[in-house]
């Protein structure tokens, strides 16, 4: 039994198709992330997965348990981690993490334990009796994390877990989010590629409400990124040197003062032999890895980010 | 229990609020106070009466003089024996109101029937009809419920109700005081709403009732604080409780919870703390024919309906007749019309409130 299916998981707001016909298949321990633009509807497929939202078309389980039919059985079993920071202001973090750990029917004993464990994880032991208005944005995001495990759920949604922080702060959370693979099923949503590359056993593209491309980083980038690209720091290259590089190449790009060439293969010693030949001098040059931006961009035809 | 725990967050949310909480106990305080002062405080003038005796007996003879103990009426002398001279005074303003004791007064009361007394004012002043109608009621059913020697059971009426016009305007101002939780309560869920708090519980294994009484756990502290506010407050301004206060309590009580549960009803419907507001739209119509300020006799018999089935004037009549001295047999359909109100608006409330669990 798969940890979260869906079956044609589809959303319309009046005429606006949000989420159009998902088919997912998440096992049970696997991490999954959902990249994609703002709009392209991520969370919207999380807030109908956490019974949040009613699908128009179509319909999910978690754990084999409907979440039209049985949306209690589904929310015993689910913890989340909502997009925007949510947390009772004037509680500190201590009762915060009681609130939804005794909801989930923990014992005090076990909360106690838990919100331990989860504090001390995401480095909030210190502040942990200060009322959590008075907490900068990283450490809300940590205990709006720490909030969605606390009831040691089977079945984790994360929706955009570093949304708006600092590099570091992102990168410490990457790592306890890593620490859980293999534990829990996660969902992930996420805009930012990296997240999505380092976290992820698979990732799912959508945009426009569909998933246009799965697998795992590497297989989208070998399979689905057909144009590889090289990078060339070069001296004295002539327009008749562009030109036929050109004629042999399908794209060049001139990005700060580095030459850019796009072919579905190509061949490092060739391009390097051939720019020698013609009396260019060639001081770096390297094949680049695609990205998941890049693959991204392939397919839909639009950045990450816009 | 989950609603223990949510409502365990949403008290320390309230109480962790200066400002919320200054509002929410220091506003019946200053109701009170302002009023009170408004409806005279401690310095009300007594009211001109002038009686009219057609029986000429013991009885009325009695009657009226423990009438004219109560502070706040000023008994016009003599007392009249034609009717005609005491409405001449009347209009022209040597009396603000005069009684007519009929004839047989002595002959009902020894035969323990019941007897109308005639209460007569300028149509323009209805108000102070209104407030001696009260005094002459809780005087006169004691009279008439005690056994001869009437002027020795009647010595502890005589000083009872001190300010007619605290006595009056008392429950209506306590009422009206207790309304304000609707907005209070609904602000405080439309609130949750809009910062997603809500959305993020509603991930939860929590249920729409969890949910609804979570939200009014907070409130009972808040109304049991703010009804002794209210009653200590009253009684220090002159509110005098002649009859059981415990009832008087229990009727502020059940009006506190309907304006709870008609709070939980605004905030399920709303999506944003400012939507709140809407439910001054309900507050003050219903605060106008709840007879808190002005009477509902004399409006149009629709409105008379309406303010009839609504909860409040059955609030505001129950506990003003309990202070003034009615026994709990005479409240006691308002007290079940009020514990219905209470039960419907909080089986209303989780029926739309398990609404907006999903959109």
């Amino acid at each position: 039994m798969n940890a979260v299916q869906t079956f044609k998981l589809t959303r319309e707001f009046d005429s606006l198709v949000a989420v159009n016909g998902i088919d997912l298949e998440i096992k049970k321990g696997e991490l999954f992330s959902l990249l994609g633009p703002n709009g392209a509807g991520k969370t919207t497929t999380i807030r109908m997965l956490c019974c949040l939202l009613k699908p128009t078309k179509g319909t999910a389980s978690i754990l084999g348990y409907d979440v039209i039919k049985t949306p209690f059985a589904v929310k015993r079993l689910i913890g989340v981690s909502p997009q925007d920071t949510i947390l009772s202001e004037r509680l500190n973090c201590w009762e915060n993490l009681a609130l939804i750990g005794k909801v989930h029917g923990l014992s005090s004993k076990e909360v106690k334990r838990r919100s331990k464990e989860l504090l001390e994880t995401m480095g909030l032991m210190e502040r942990s009796k200060d009322q959590v208005r008075k907490f900068s944005g990283g450490m809300k995001r940590r205990l709006n994390i720490a909030m969605a495990l606390v009831s040691d759920p089977q079945v984790l949604f994360l929706d955009e877990p570093t949304l708006g922080l600092d590099p570091q702060a992102r990168r410490a959370i990457w790592e306890y989010i890593a620490e859980l693979k293999g534990k829990k099923t996660i969902l992930l949503t996420t805009h930012y590629m990296e997240e999505a590359d380092f976290l992820s056993d698979r990732i799912g593209i959508i945009d426009e409400g569909r998933v246009v491309a799965l697998g795992t980083s590497q297989e989208l980038k070998t399979n689905l990124f057909e144009m590889h690209s090289m990078v060339v720091s070069t001296e004295n290259l002539t327009a008749e040197v562009i030109a036929d590089l050109l004629s042999k190449y399908s794209r060049l790009e001139k990005v700060k003062g580095r030459l850019k060439i796009y072919h579905k293969d190509l061949n490092f010693k060739e391009i390097v032999d051939y720019l020698h030949s013609r009396g260019v001098t060639v001081y770096s040059a390297a094949l680049e890895q695609p990205t998941l931006e890049d693959v991204f961009i392939q397919i839909t035809g639009k950045k990450l980010r816009d | 229990m989950k609603f223990w725990e949510i409502g365990k967050r949403n008290l320390k949310e309230i109480y962790r609020n200066p400002v919320l909480l200054g509002f929410l106990l220091g506003m019946p305080l200053a109701f009170m106070l302002v009023f009170c002062a408004a409806a005279g405080g401690g310095q009300a003038s007594p009211i001109a009466l002038g009686i009219v005796d057609e029986d000429r007996s013991q009885d009325s003879s009695a009657f009226i003089q423990n009438l004219g103990g109560i502070e706040a009426i000023e008994l016009n002398e003599p007392i009249y024996s034609e009717k005609s001279q005491a409405q001449e005074d009347l209009e022209d303003g040597r009396i603000s109101l005069y009684l007519l004791i009929p004839s047989g007064f002595e002959e009902a009361t020894r035969a323990q029937q019941a007897i109308n007394l005639e209460l007569f004012y300028k149509e323009a002043d209805p108000m102070i009809g209104l407030q001696l109608k009260l005094i002459i009621e809780a005087v006169g059913s004691e009279f008439l419920g005690v056994a001869p020697p009437l002027n020795v059971e009647l010595k502890g009426t005589e000083s009872k109700i001190k300010n007619l016009a605290v006595n009056f305007y008392f429950p209506g101002i306590a009422v009206f005081g207790l309304m304000i939780l609707i907005s209070t309560a609904a602000e405080i869920i439309a609130g949750d709403r809009e910062k997603g708090f809500l959305a993020r519980m509603f991930t939860t294994p929590a249920r729409p009732w969890d949910f609804i009484l979570a939200y009014s756990l907070p409130f009972i502290p808040v109304l049991i604080v703010s009804t002794l506010i209210y009653l200590g407050v009253g009684m220090a301004l002159g509110l005098t409780v002649v009859g059981n206060l415990g009832y008087a309590f229990l009727i502020f009580f059940l009006i506190g919870l309907c304006s709870i549960g008609i709070g939980m009803i605004v905030g399920s419907l709303v999506k944003s703390e400012s939507q709140a507001g809407v439910s001054w739209i309900f507050i003050v119509p219903m605060a106008m024919i709840s007879g808190a300020w002005f009477s509902v006799e004399r409006m149009p018999s629709a409105i008379k309906s309406v303010a009839g089935v609504l909860p409040f004037i059955h609030a505001i009549d129950a506990s003003r007749a309990v202070l003034n001295g009615s026994s709990f047999s005479a409240i006691i359909l308002d007290l079940y019309w009020l514990a219905g109100w209470t039960v419907v608006l909080f089986v209303t409330g989780i029926i739309l409130f398990r609404r907006t669990m999903v959109s």
